[in-house]
């Protein structure tokens, strides 16, 4: 969840002030766009590593050798139906579908019909600890505890009621020490002889998380460690296999000081382990990419961007916003791996009706999320599944491509309406999704020599378990407004004879601010920044031996998603705006296209008045 | 005028015609002829296939991989029309989407109460609006895009047919859609080869509140109602089906296990071009007649309807035929949209997309000019009710843009209808401006205080009303398009028919034009004629006197009506005296201030700088006064010159091509070229430019951009134009080729004032063979690279020219 309903929500219920929300996104990347240098930023992840030394412990990279996130975890969450307006849903006010009957009945829905595809997580999301007006209720030692009226039978029945179904449960909390749990500072910490709760925090009760619900922990005095401790064992107790700890920060729209939770996750994770009882610890949400490597370290997931769910009358729409992810997921790709994953969200295509998208929708949807290798859940009613949505939850296929060892999938083409995802598989095959973001129909074709190779490649599709026999050079498909096709591509032919220009040639023209940079990533070391004011990169004697257009592959470095114009010769080109690497010292690579003609050629990047990519090289098919 | 208003009535020209090219002569187009839908004797079907050869319709194909949307059929709708009926089709496997447009379809009147201010209303209710007369679904479950694959529409443009191809579940479905003028219908045929078989629904809708219902017993679901202004009108449907079941259900017609099907509508309305009548044919039904149309249709085969089409609709477009050179295999491997945008992101010259581009404009003309009306600023083509500035007739340039095309590009008989159209309001234009010109609030008034003859305001409705403010020199430029017509064609009969229109503008201008006292430059004082207040379109100060966009037109329409009075040895005497005003006419001089030919009779620069009008150089194009050559002073070929470079190249969609056109008359090839290139740049949210289905996109800020069909015929119009310039006595071959086009290329069926038709191919940039037909011209002189040749020929003759300069 995004907004998590409590606190500040309270009396501002049913609104979410997601226009807020969003001019916060707007600041943040902005903010991410003026950091040209971000060394800065590293820095300060670094000092509040070092304040957390002391509680580390071993990385959730042991995780995964045990088993744990080895691979994208799958199951149900409750959040999108208990934030949905859709009839009947929450008859009992805002987020009020939460309760112990709903969430067996849809363990018992998924144990028998996903369970087998590999669902297997039946997660509790927020509210469990509070009562129909939202109000939070604790125990003696300051931990949430559940509402009776929710769970009359306490959490330990629920998970002992999913386990009894093969499955494993899963539980949610928000970071920090809420402030309902406060009590004046009085209230002991379970099992820490001398500790209470006015240990655990700051003397000025500075405020932490998305919402600012809860007082940030002061690490600095061990009780505060003992209280996560003592929740840890909470849940460990009750057989939970799962939290979701949720308004973490740097990320969940807030920054500065305050809102770093590296501390708290270092200490969940630690705590974790002390419990004996293996436990994903899931993140949320829009995690603040700066610090990939501290949530990769303590963590087995984390959110990427905000809530899918839309807060309406549908669980979900498709601007609102399920099509962010397009977006914002490529700087992530080279984040994840066994052990930590980067998690879309809930994924929700189970139902047209219910979700508010259309068939095209959920399929790209699901698409998206596979190749992402993103978590696999949903949040969908699974006693009322159509046909449709079962087929997709159910594409093995497709769970096929999410499970794998491949690397996660990224844009071969730059952002837009059009766009071609891939990624090489280890037995040499490719999976390759083509979209179509656009609001209208449109034909996106997929171009083998994105990819390195040339000529003849047997084409599967994946969503309809079909060959569709060879397609040499490329594939094209007509896709509806907001639609997608899967494909594992098997080359046939020879890998393509490409000629490489690197962009800090002496043979090139730079105009403007442009200038080579080093660049450790980068072939020859070098690249060619500052590519901003109307600056221009220009390389020249692009020889090529026949008139055509070529698919030209454009290496680069771009710590967020930037805009370029290229050209080749005299040409208008294209303003593209290309995929974000995840950082300023990855090489990524995208394809373009331009028209050649025989003999010498030039191929420009112009900025613009905007800020453009690093260019590290590109490579240009010997062939059209 | 809000900058959107001003801006609306700059863009669009109209047209639409009615009479069949067989009835095109003579008497058959007088008054109260017949009405745009009417019954009509059986057409004469082919005995042998008209259809080309795959190869051969090759050559005139735009193809697209994707469907269009509902929510964008302005942009992605494919445009069929029979001359009267327009629609936009979507070709979406699942559900086919027809909207269809009956071009005399209009709410409004006579509108001949004016505002306070003089000036004429100009809001749907009063001046009327075209609006949609049906949409037509053809629903396929099972069908939906991400299920199928291959798929693939096209148009193609000689047969004037659009079809659809795709595979789902190992079979192949094709649909095809045409609108025929022999039948009067639009047909959808729908088959598939493999073993497959439709099932759905077809559903007619209104799109002003009908109630549609069905008639079991003739497999027919219609519609009849009538507007406000009492217009009636109706629309009908009928499908048919060699196996499976088709019956009526409720208001839809359902189809199951169908092998084939063939989807049948019609529909128009009682509209009439007879002022007298009111515009109106009373004792037409035409929800009636509609299902009598459908269901006679209905009865022949699909093919049999198909090849009757064709019959109809190739001979047309095959008379004229160009070719710009050879595109690359890369380019095409594209689709037309692809190679829109791949045009414009290298700026590689894609010789085959530019003549389909020119072809295009010509399917549109066949398509919705050969019905009762001429094409407005969208021509039958609406993907609702409320097209900008009504869709109707803009007098200040855009219904001339479109009218420029007809016999430039071989289809002379497409411009009847804008004849016909002029022919059938003039009484309702003359009653009013003897009426309300004179109105002492309307500030174009006359100061003399007398009036005669006619004009138009600047937008006209075909009720005879007049829309927006008053246009005085609009009849002149009417005139102008209407005379040309005659020196194209030579033909006697029809300047005797236009002659009234001829006579009426010119009186008026004998009853507006003020004497006045002007010096010019060595010092001395000369008494002139000038125009009173009027307002240049549509910039700089509202009442000006002697604008040159009034005189240059004025100046024109004399000489063209004493030519007239000559041919048809009438009112000579009459014409001596108009000669005598000619002589008087003050015409513009170069400002020594900004060194352009003045447009107010002021050596200030009163507008903007690169203002979308091109108003003062009406004498540059269309008009011949203003040429490259020794006739036109220095000064004012050069004053003429930099006001065109001051106006700029990027402009929208007609005004470049306008820009285009009098940068072909100056002979300047690549500025020409490079204007036609600006309107081919792909349209992206809302901006300039051309749309995936070639319509031409004007940007009205905020993300949309509008239909403008004067652009797609005055593009090809300046393409021609560069290919070959004629006036009477004059034929210029290759006057402006650019780079692009130079290398080999051809053109066959161009028209040639004076009364010829011109076949010319050329390599390297020179002439190799020129054929001059006469088609009522006798004498002319053949300019090519610095030579000529005078040619003499009778009627129906030819000569072949080789190696000419």
């Amino acid at each position: 969840m995004r907004s998590s309903p409590y606190t500040a929500l309270r009396g501002t219920r049913p609104g979410f002030p997601r226009r807020t929300l969003q001019a916060t996104l707007v600041l943040a990347v902005a903010a991410a766009l003026a950091t040209a240098a971000p060394a800065a930023g590293q820095a300060m992840a670094a000092s509040a590593d070092s304040a957390t030394s002391a509680v580390r412990s071993a990385s959730t990279t042991a995780d995964a050798a045990s088993g744990l996130a080895a691979k994208p975890y799958m199951g149900w969450s409750s959040w999108s139906m208990q934030s949905s307006k859709y009839p009947g849903l929450n008859p009992n006010g805002d987020y009020s579908y939460l309760t112990e009957a709903n969430v067996l009945k849809q363990a018992d829905a998924l144990a028998t019909t996903l369970k087998k595809y590999g669902y297997e997580y039946v997660n509790i999301d927020a509210g469990w600890w509070m009562d129909q007006n939202w109000t939070s209720e604790f125990d003696q030692y300051g931990r949430q505890t559940p509402d009776p009226v929710r769970f009359p039978h306490g959490m330990k029945s629920v998970a002992d009621h999913i386990h009894a179904k093969g499955l494993k449960a899963g539980i949610y909390l928000p970071v920090g020490l809420e402030k309902g749990a406060y009590g004046e500072g009085k209230v002991p910490i379970r099992n820490a002889p001398g500790c209470t709760t006015a240990d655990v925090v700051y003397p000025d009760l500075r405020t932490t998380n998305g919402w600012d619900s809860a007082y940030k922990l002061d690490f600095g005095n061990p009780c505060a460690q003992k209280y996560i401790d003592s929740q840890a064992q909470m849940l460990a107790d009750w057989g939970y296999d799962f939290l979701k700890l949720d308004g973490v920060g740097p990320g969940s729209f807030k920054s500065g000081d305050n809102y770093d939770n590296v501390p708290d996750i270092a200490a969940w994770h630690k705590a974790i382990g002390d419990t004996g009882r293996p436990m994903h610890l899931e993140l949320s949400w829009s995690l603040d990419i700066g610090h990939a490597a501290d949530w990769k370290k303590y963590s087995n997931g984390w959110r990427i961007d905000t809530d899918v769910e839309c807060y309406c009358k549908t669980l979900v729409t498709w601007e609102n916003s399920v099509n962010d992810r397009w977006n914002d997921a490529p700087a992530w790709s080279g984040k994840a791996g066994p052990g930590g994953w980067n998690d879309l969200d809930a994924v929700d295509v189970g139902n047209g009706e219910m979700d508010g998208l259309t068939p095209a929708e959920r399929q790209s949807y699901m698409t998206l999320w596979a190749i992402n290798k993103s978590p696999l859940f949903t949040g969908d009613d699974l006693t009322r599944l159509d046909d449709y949505g079962l087929s997709l939850l159910t594409n093995q296929e497709v769970i096929a491509v999410d499970q794998s060892g491949s690397p996660v999938a990224r844009p071969v083409t730059p952002m837009g309406d059009e766009q071609v995802w891939g990624t090489k598989n280890p037995d040499g095959s490719y999976t390759v999704a083509l979209f179509n973001l656009g609001d209208s129909s449109a034909s996106v074709t997929a171009d083998w020599a994105s990819f390195g190779f040339t000529g003849a490649a047997s084409v599967r599709d994946l969503w309809r378990h079909q060959n569709l026999g060879t397609y040499k050079n490329r594939i094209t498909a007509t896709l509806p407004a907001h639609g997608s096709r899967l494909f594992t591509v098997k080359p046939g032919g020879p890998a393509l004879s490409t000629t490489r220009y690197e962009a800090e040639s002496g043979n090139n023209t730079l105009t403007g601010n442009a200038s080579p940079a080093s660049c450790d990533a980068c072939s020859g070391g070098k690249k060619v920044g500052n590519l901003y004011l109307d600056s221009r990169l220009q390389f020249n004697d692009v020889t090529v031996k026949k008139d055509g257009i070529y698919t030209i592959n454009v290496a680069y470095v771009s710590g967020d998603p930037r805009s370029v114009t290229v050209y080749s010769n005299s040409g208008n080109g294209t303003r593209l705006k290309f995929p974000s690497t995840g950082d300023w010292s990855t090489v990524q690579t995208v394809s373009v296209q331009l028209a050649l003609k025989a003999g010498s050629n030039s191929i420009t990047f112009d900025s613009g008045w905007d800020y453009s990519p690093d260019i590290d090289r590109i490579d240009v098919p010997r062939t059209a | 005028m809000d900058t959107q208003h001003n801006a609306s009535r700059d863009n669009r020209p109209s047209r639409r015609g009615f009479l069949s090219l067989a009835a095109t002569a003579g008497a058959a187009a007088a008054l109260g002829g017949l009405p745009g839908f009417t019954a009509s004797a059986a057409p004469s079907r082919p005995v042998s296939s008209p259809m080309l050869s795959a190869a051969a319709a090759a050559k005139n194909q735009l193809w697209w991989r994707a469907p269009g949307s509902p929510t964008s059929m302005i942009r992605q709708g494919l445009p069929v029309g029979n001359g009267r009926l327009g629609a936009l089709v979507s070709n979406d496997p699942s559900s086919e989407l027809l909207t269809i447009t009956d071009a005399s379809l209009w709410t409004g009147g006579a509108n001949d109460t004016l505002q306070s201010d003089g000036q004429f209303p100009y809001g749907r209710d009063d001046f009327g609006s075209l609006t949609l007369l049906a949409e037509l679904t053809v629903d396929l479950p099972g069908h939906d895009l991400g299920s199928v694959d291959d798929y693939r529409r096209t148009l193609d443009l000689a047969q004037g047919l659009v079809s659809a191809s795709y595979d789902l579940s190992g079979v192949t479905y094709q649909r095809q859609i045409f609108a025929s003028r022999p039948d009067d219908v639009i047909v959808v045929y729908f088959s598939q080869l493999g073993g497959g078989t439709y099932t759905g629904t077809v559903t007619l809708a209104g799109t002003h509140g009908e109630h549609t219902t069905t008639d079991g017993t003739q497999r027919c679901a219609s519609f009849g109602a009538s507007l406000a202004n009492g217009l009636k009108y109706g629309a009908a449907v009928t499908a048919t089906s060699g196996t499976g079941t088709v019956t009526v259900d409720g208001t839809s017609i359902r189809f199951s296990g169908c092998k084939d099907l063939t989807v049948v509508v019609s529909g128009g309305t009682n509209y009439a071009p007879d002022a007298a009548a009111g515009f109106r044919d009373p004792a037409l039904d035409p929800e009636r007649l509609a299902r009598t149309k459908v269901r006679d249709a209905a009865g022949h085969s699909a093919s049999t309807l198909l090849h009757t089409h064709v019959a109809d609709f190739r001979p047309v477009f095959e008379q004229l035929a160009v070719d710009l050179g050879t595109s690359s295999t890369a380019q095409r491997k594209l689709d037309t949209w692809q190679r829109v945008q791949t045009r414009y992101r290298d700026d590689v010259p894609d010789p085959e997309l530019e003549a389909a581009y020119l072809q295009f404009g010509r399917y549109l003309m066949i398509s919705g000019s050969r019905g009762v009306l001429p094409m407005g600023l969208q021509g039958p083509w609406l993907d609702g009710n409320d097209p900008d500035w009504m869709g109707d007739y803009h007098t200040d340039i855009n219904v001339q843009m479109n009218y420029w095309l007809a016999d430039r590009a071989g289809l002379p008989d497409c411009f009847d209808t804008f004849t016909d159209y002029c022919l059938a309001q003039l009484p309702s234009w003359t009653d009013v401006t003897r009426r309300l010109f004179n109105s002492p609030d309307n500030r174009y008034r006359n100061s003399s205080g007398r009036i005669a003859g006619w004009t138009v305001a600047i937008s006209t409705n075909p009720y005879g009303g007049g829309g927006w403010w008053w246009h005085p020199a609009g009849n002149a430029w009417i005139c102008q398009n209407l005379f040309e017509h005659y020196e194209y064609t030579q033909d006697r009969a029809y300047l005797e028919k236009i002659y009234p229109l001829l006579k009426g503008a010119v009186e008026f201008w004998e009853a507006r034009l003020l004497t006045t006292t002007v010096t010019d430059a060595s010092g001395s004082a000369r008494e002139v004629l000038i125009a009173d207040s009027d307002w240049s379109p549509e910039q700089g100060p509202l009442d000006a006197k002697g604008i040159t966009y009034a005189q240059e037109l004025v100046w024109n329409l004399f000489g063209n009506y004493r030519t007239a009075t000559g041919v048809l040895g009438r009112d000579t005497s009459y014409g001596q005296t108009v000669d005598g005003l000619r002589e008087r006419l003050y015409l513009p001089v170069v400002s020594p201030k900004t060194g352009w030919l003045e447009e107010w009779m002021s050596p200030d620069n009163l507008g903007e700088t690169t203002h979308r009008h091109l108003s003062p150089l009406v004498g540059l194009f269309p008009g011949d006064r203003i040429r490259p050559d020794d006739s036109t002073p220095k000064d004012i070929l050069a004053g003429a010159t930099a006001l065109l470079t001051a106006r700029g190249m990027n402009s929208y969609g007609w005004a470049n091509a306008w820009r285009s056109l009098c940068w072909a008359r100056l002979k300047n090839a690549e500025k020409a070229y490079q204007l036609v290139v600006n309107n081919l740049k792909p349209s992206a949210g809302g901006s300039n430019g051309t749309a995936p289905n070639l319509f031409d996109i004007m940007d009205m800020g905020e993300g949309r951009g509008i239909f403008q069909i004067d652009a797609n015929f005055g593009t090809p119009s300046a393409m021609i134009e560069m290919l070959v310039y004629s006036r009477p006595g004059h034929v210029e071959l290759l006057p402006a080729l650019p780079a692009a086009w130079a290398a080999s290329g051809s053109v066959s069926g161009v028209g040639v004032r004076g009364g010829f038709v011109a076949d010319l191919r050329w390599r390297n940039g020179k002439v190799t063979q020129l054929t001059l037909r006469s088609v009522g011209g006798r004498d002319t002189t053949v300019f090519a690279g610095g030579t000529s040749r005078k040619v003499s020929l009778r009627p129906g003759g030819s000569v072949t020219l080789s190696n000419l300069g």
